[in-house]
């Protein structure tokens, strides 16, 4: 699985970088680091949707808040 | 020979408990192909001081840059200088370094510390001839000029760096040769290095200058272009001009900003692989298109290059941050501020819809003043700047 994160201006202003530690935290605790890929990317021209992260290709907007439950939803549960 | 040209800087610290320093440098450049770098010191310390060195220097500079003879200089001087009511004379010194075409420099210097100068990795004595004009001793100099010729002007504050608490008789000026000398190996800036010797007085002086201290570095290197493409253009149908003009250019190419990395991407037709290492924790991660030499973020890595370079031109207190660090805005400050001597920079004046919340701290306005700002930073760092907006 491909997670990739955007960490261009609007997504870094807006915790792109708290987003992907906390990604990068829960994948290791989970035991994941096989299984899900942790990339970043810049712009993907949907800023005022950001932080704006893709698993696979699906597009979802994340906050710094929103990550645990994120992570449970789309990754966790998927892999 | 044409490619040669010069980097020039200067650090002063003041008189232990002034707010003003009595030592002055002038840089002006009458024309193109010549410059007048005029370092003085004047007597005493404060506010008395600085008014006789800002006078001497700025006088010897607007009148040696209309073609004036050195002797009518010093005659103004004497005639000009307000006398001082404690002592009863009105004295300044001065070192004058005057480039020709980056080929010759012609050195005149009175009563300062003679200028150190370093070729070919030595400790040079280059020729002085001794002439007397109104009754000051005046050393004169002409020199040709090879790469890596460095020159090293300074106030006696710095020889005198010591005296009594570090050195029975101060920094001997031939011990400052030998630690310039060998911090001339390690590639620095002009302006690193009058950063090094003065730190280092400061510290003789344990932190309390007993004499203003400055010291002024030319460093003659070669031309080194380099190209920074910033934004992406208005009308994205000039994105394909736009870009072949940028990577047509001479010398490296460092691209900034997400968008604008993605339409390089495209026109090189190579992947863009963005990075997930948080180098400095506010500055977002590099990235690597192949064929561009360095890919970064935008607004807010060039807003801390614009930070940096404001610190370089004054107290230089970030060097040792951006110095080594591999974030974004440390990577384009070294790029620029230290390896680079020609920069075009290729802005696109686009509007990232995005980027207008009133919320954001990167709004349009903000993003061309940044490009306006950091210019006028590297054009007083002595770098031919060229900017072109698409």
């Amino acid at each position: 699985m491909k997670v990739t994160v955007c960490i261009g201006s609007s997504c870094h202003i807006k915790g792109s970088r708290r987003v992907v530690e906390q990604l990068q935290y829960l994948v290791k605790e989970n035991n994941l680091d096989d299984k899900v890929e942790l990339c970043g990317t810049f712009c993907m021209g949907k800023c005022q949707q950001g932080v704006c992260v893709t698993v696979d290709d699906e597009f979802h907007s994340v906050t710094p808040e929103t990550v645990p439950e994120f992570f449970d939803k789309y990754i966790k549960a998927k892999v | 020979m044409i490619d040669l040209c010069s980097d020039i800087g200067y650090k002063s610290i003041n008189h232990y408990g002034e707010q003003l320093c009595g030592d002055h440098v002038e840089i002006v450049e009458p024309s193109d192909d010549s410059t007048v770098i005029v370092l003085s010191d004047g007597l005493g310390s404060g506010v008395k001081a600085s008014i006789l060195s800002t006078l001497t220097s700025k006088i010897i500079s607007t009148m040696l840059a209309e073609g004036m003879s050195l002797e009518e200089c010093v005659e103004t001087i004497a005639a000009t200088l307000p006398v001082c009511s404690v002592r009863g004379v009105a004295y300044s010194t001065f070192t004058i370094i005057h480039l020709i075409r980056n080929q010759t420099a012609e050195i005149i210097q009175y009563d300062n510390p003679h200028v150190i100068a370093i070729r070919d990795g030595q400790i040079w004595d280059y020729p002085k001839t001794e002439s007397n004009i109104g009754g000051k001793t005046i050393y004169k100099s002409s020199v040709r000029l090879q790469e890596n010729d460095i020159f090293i002007a300074m106030s006696d504050g710095c020889p005198h760096a010591g005296i009594g608490i570090s050195y029975n008789f101060g920094w001997k000026r031939d011990d400052i040769a030998e630690y310039m000398l060998s911090a001339s190996y390690g590639g620095y800036t002009a302006k690193t290095l009058s950063t090094m010797l003065v730190d280092e007085c400061d510290r003789l002086y344990e932190g309390k200058p007993g004499d203003d201290a400055t010291a002024c570095v030319v460093r003659i290197r070669k031309r080194v272009p380099m190209n920074l493409l910033f934004g992406p253009p208005s009308n994205r149908d000039e994105s394909d001009r736009m870009m072949s003009l940028f990577f047509s250019k001479e010398g490296k190419h460092i691209v900034c900003g997400g968008t604008t990395s993605t339409i390089a991407a495209k026109y090189l037709r190579k992947p863009l692989k963005a990075s997930l290492n948080f180098e400095e924790s506010d500055i977002p991660p590099t990235a690597e298109i192949e064929g561009v030499d360095l890919v970064t973020e935008g607004v807010i890595t060039i807003n801390r290059v614009l930070e940096y370079a404001k610190d370089y031109l004054g107290d230089n207190k970030l060097y040792e941050t951006w110095s080594f660090k591999k974030d974004g805005a440390s990577q384009i400050s070294r790029l620029l501020f230290e390896e680079a001597t020609d920069i075009n920079f290729y802005v696109g004046r686009a509007i990232n819809p995005a980027h207008q919340n009133p919320d954001l701290p990167i709004n349009f306005n903000i993003k061309m003043n940044l490009v306006d700002q950091l210019s006028k930073c590297l054009i007083k760092m002595g770098k031919k700047i060229k900017v072109s907006y698409f």
